[in-house]
């Protein structure tokens, strides 16, 4: 029993495994890897993956995808600036951009959600039709931090107390991510509307405002991720958030989020999104070319699939070894008198 | 042998002839599927030899060395790919012999062979269940020539008429001389077909014997020695608590719709909750309404158990305590804010005392449960946690053993006790004579209401049927599927 629990917990946690070896390696190979500044470095490089990451986790638990996370990025960063610009208002352009984004978000849960169509497809779409508004809006050209608010250049270096904004607003996407999705009865829905969308509606589960309000929240963190990145930098481009969708979609699937939706734990987003920022400041620290990077990352994603359906297996035969004849389960002991629920 | 985590079969030591119908009998989990995927190559023997016309094939047997060989296989849930036709899922696999044609003219004599009604370009997604498994043996009869069929559960879908046109087929194949492994819970089945029983208890063979002789007692004896018949008392009826046109049920009464695999008796109750514009306008609790959807059902009291549970009952990849729990969440402390595995703990707990579940904690995914268990979890959603005033259920008891038969009927009799109104469909006579106070057997718009008397039961019931069909000028073919992809369930 104890070493299927073990068993288990060692299956459901491997990405923290491997992220540990490829700590230890880089660290190994050059000490300074391991300072406190480069990994609080690489925590900070860490927030706008995750913010984007852990609500398309929840998404594609659901039994969805989203392809525009980047460009929404894009579209709300410029969308901001724009804003910032013409009003000269920090808070209303913030406020302008985290709206767009939960708009794009919207036309996305709208579309899938309620009328229907597929994710696949009609996020690949709005990949183009936001990113292309992106540099519409921008005509093509960055707005450089300069003529913007002094708040939006000040973001990226914000301290609350002694702690970087940029690291609370990690912390509070977390939080909020393992509240909704372990501890709240719409946690449930989410994976029962992944796991099997008919039956969750037999149940009264209300499948379609799951799914648009979880495409919201997408919208919603890849326009805050859009907006930190461009604070970052200095200046609003149209291509902040060009490739993020992949990042974020391999980050979500090193996770063991299931792709067919119905499986996966937060706990895994974050060490995929951890594995990532690792890997590619690790291989930076190495000097290693920015090229293998990206074959490296790929290939770590097609390794991660295959280890994926042994550890499902071993998953699978854990529980089955944990039969308990005759005993109600553990959380069973708890319950007190004999009567039935039935005539209560 | 042992396969997979645990020990599933040990010392079974059986034979079987050409010509021979052999029934093998078991309850969930007694081994039963073990030895049939021993034998079809799906899974391999730890130790122990297995022979096949004299020759050694335990060990490499392989699903399409199986085939080749002569092994059919009939699998209980068709292993059919619902978006290509009839026609191609039945050369599928098929050596590429012959033109085009051809195979179209033998899978011409396979369908009719079987008796399925359908034409050959139809897609198979537009098949019922029972429709899939005449289809699924038409399969089986493609392959050049049968020497060794297996049958998993092939009549558990199927209604009156389409089992005995089954069973002649089984006769005519072992006429032929083609040995035969039926595999049922059924024992009327058993009986009327098979020349000799095995049963398998706890990964033993506990009998083998020919049918010559064998009291069904002795039978049932073997299945479940503590096995005894549930009684019930037929509790004074209240009032009127469902009126859907068709028929009304009052409280503490246990109504059975009866029709043909597939028919319209499930039509009938999915049409209640499905919703939308099509909905049938009710009369519950004395107020006429129309129930917008399976969500306003289940707020109104109204909880249907749908016929295919992997389908549209469970999800079979989350938490067995989740799967019970999920509808109720908001209804416990903190409305749903604030859920820990404790939650409903409680009342999940006394649902598995209730329905005497069986397997690992509720935290394990429910896949790692048997059939009757994940069955019992999806009827202890509806009966366990909230009280329902209407229960519609459609074939509660299918595919499952006769203890867990036993522990669905004593929970479903307990609630109509409890004065909720209790609505079961189904193609089984058994099941309705072994739940129901009074039955209504439905076919082609005829209603024919019966009562429970000394001769209430499955005999009767499908004399009733019979009767109704020949009444029905060029009936034969059953309506639709109720769980074919229908308006209702899309939202």
């Amino acid at each position: 029993m104890t070493i299927q629990r073990a068993k288990l917990l060692l299956a459901q946690n491997g990405i923290f495994i491997a992220l540990a070896i490829l700590f230890a390696g880089f660290a190994l190979a050059n000490p300074n890897f391991a300072s406190l500044s480069n990994v609080s470095n690489i925590l900070g490089q860490s927030v706008e993956l995750a913010l984007v990451a852990l609500p398309l986790a929840l998404l594609v638990i659901s039994g969805s995808i989203d392809f525009s996370v980047g460009s929404i990025a894009s579209l709300a960063a410029v969308s901001a600036a724009l804003c910032m610009q013409a009003t000269g208002s920090f808070w209303l352009g913030l406020t302008a951009g985290l709206l767009v984004g939960a708009a794009a978000g919207l036309v996305n849960g709208v579309l899938v959600a309620y009328l229907g169509f597929n994710s696949f497809v009609v996020t690949l779409g709005f990949l183009s039709i936001w990113g292309g508004l992106a540099l519409l809006l921008s005509g093509g050209r960055g707005i450089s931090g300069r003529d913007l608010p002094g708040e939006f250049a000040a973001l990226a270096s914000a301290r609350i107390g002694p702690f970087p904004l940029t690291l609370l607003i990690l912390v509070v996407a977390v939080a909020l991510a393992w509240w909704v999705l372990d501890h709240t009865a719409f946690g449930k829905q989410v994976f029962a509307t992944g796991g099997n969308r008919r039956a969750a509606i037999l149940m009264g589960v209300p499948v379609q405002r799951v799914q648009c309000l979880l495409f919201v929240a997408t919208g919603f963190g890849a326009a805050l991720a859009g907006i930190l990145l461009s604070a970052k930098v200095q200046s609003a481009s149209p291509t902040v958030g060009t490739g993020l969708e992949l990042d974020a979609l391999t980050v979500v699937l090193l996770g063991g989020v299931a792709i067919a939706g119905g499986i996966g734990r937060i706990s895994g987003v974050i060490g995929g999104v951890l594995f990532l920022r690792v890997l590619r400041n690790g291989l930076a620290f190495l000097q290693a070319p920015p090229f293998l990077q990206t074959v490296l990352i790929g290939a770590t994603l097609v390794i991660a699939v295959a280890l994926d359906s042994t550890v499902q297996k071993v998953v699978r035969s854990s529980w089955s070894r944990m039969r308990t004849p005759k005993s109600p389960s553990p959380t069973a002991s708890t319950g007190s008198g004999t009567t039935s629920g039935a005539t209560s | 042998m042992s396969f997979g985590p645990t020990r599933a079969l040990t010392d079974i030591d059986a034979v079987v002839h050409p010509g021979e119908i052999v029934g093998l009998l078991g309850h969930n989990g007694a081994g039963k599927s073990t030895l049939l995927n021993l034998v079809s190559g799906i899974a391999h023997a730890t130790d122990g030899s297995l022979r096949f016309g004299g020759e050694e094939i335990g060990r490499a047997l392989t699903p399409a060395a199986a085939l080749a060989a002569g092994i059919t296989v009939i699998h209980q849930d068709p292993a059919l790919i619902p978006g290509l036709t009839v026609l191609d899922n039945l050369v599928l696999g098929l050596p590429r012999s012959g033109s085009r044609r051809e195979l179209r003219a033998r899978a011409e004599a396979a369908v009719t062979r079987v008796g399925l009604d359908a034409p050959l370009d139809l897609a198979v997604a537009a098949l019922a269940i029972g429709e899939r498994q005449m289809l699924e043996l038409a399969r089986g009869l493609m392959s050049s020539h049968t020497r060794l069929l297996l049958l998993d559960e092939p009549t558990a879908a199927l209604g009156h008429a389409e089992t005995q046109a089954l069973h002649e087929l089984v006769q005519e194949l072992a006429a032929e001389g083609a040995a035969v492994v039926y595999v049922s819970h059924r024992l009327p089945d058993v009986v009327e077909i098979c020349t000799r029983v095995m049963v398998l208890r706890g990964g033993g063979l506990v009998l083998d014997r020919p049918l010559e002789g064998l009291t069904a007692e002795a039978i049932a004896h073997a299945l479940a020695p503590d096995d005894d018949e549930l009684e019930f008392e037929t509790p004074e009826p209240g009032a009127e608590v469902l009126d859907a046109g068709a028929f009304s049920v009052r409280g503490g009464e246990v109504v059975g719709l009866y029709g043909m695999a597939a028919g319209e008796q499930f039509t009938l109750l999915d049409s209640i909750t499905a919703g939308g514009r099509l909905g049938p306008t009710i009369r519950l609790d004395g107020a006429d309404l129309r129930l917008d959807g399976p969500a306003d059902a289940i707020a109104h009291g109204v909880y249907a158990v749908p016929a295919d549970r992997e389908r549209d009952g469970l999800v079979a990849g989350m938490a067995a305590q989740d799967n019970v729990l999920i509808p109720w969440l908001p209804r416990f402390g903190t409305r749903g804010w604030w859920t820990t595995a404790s939650t409903g703990g409680d009342s999940y707990a006394a649902a598995r005392r209730e329905f005497a579940v069986h397997g690992p904690p509720g935290s394990s995914p429910l896949s790692a449960f048997s059939g009757g268990n994940r069955q019992k979890h999806l009827l202890a959603r509806w009966l366990s946690v909230e009280s329902p005033s209407v229960l519609l259920l459609q074939q509660p008891t299918q595919g499952v053993d006769i203890s867990a038969k036993r522990d669905i009927t004593r929970v479903v009799r307990q609630m109509a006790a409890c004065g909720c109104a209790v609505v079961v469909a189904s193609a089984e006579g058994d099941e309705i004579a072994q739940l129901c106070d009074r039955a209504l057997v439905l076919h082609d718009g005829q209603s024919i209401p019966v009562a429970r008397s000394p001769r209430f039961g499955a005999e009767l019931l499908s004399t009733l049927l019979a009767l109704a069909d020949r009444h029905t000028p060029g009936s034969g073919r059953p309506t639709p599927a109720p769980h074919t992809e229908s308006e209702a369930i899309r939202p």
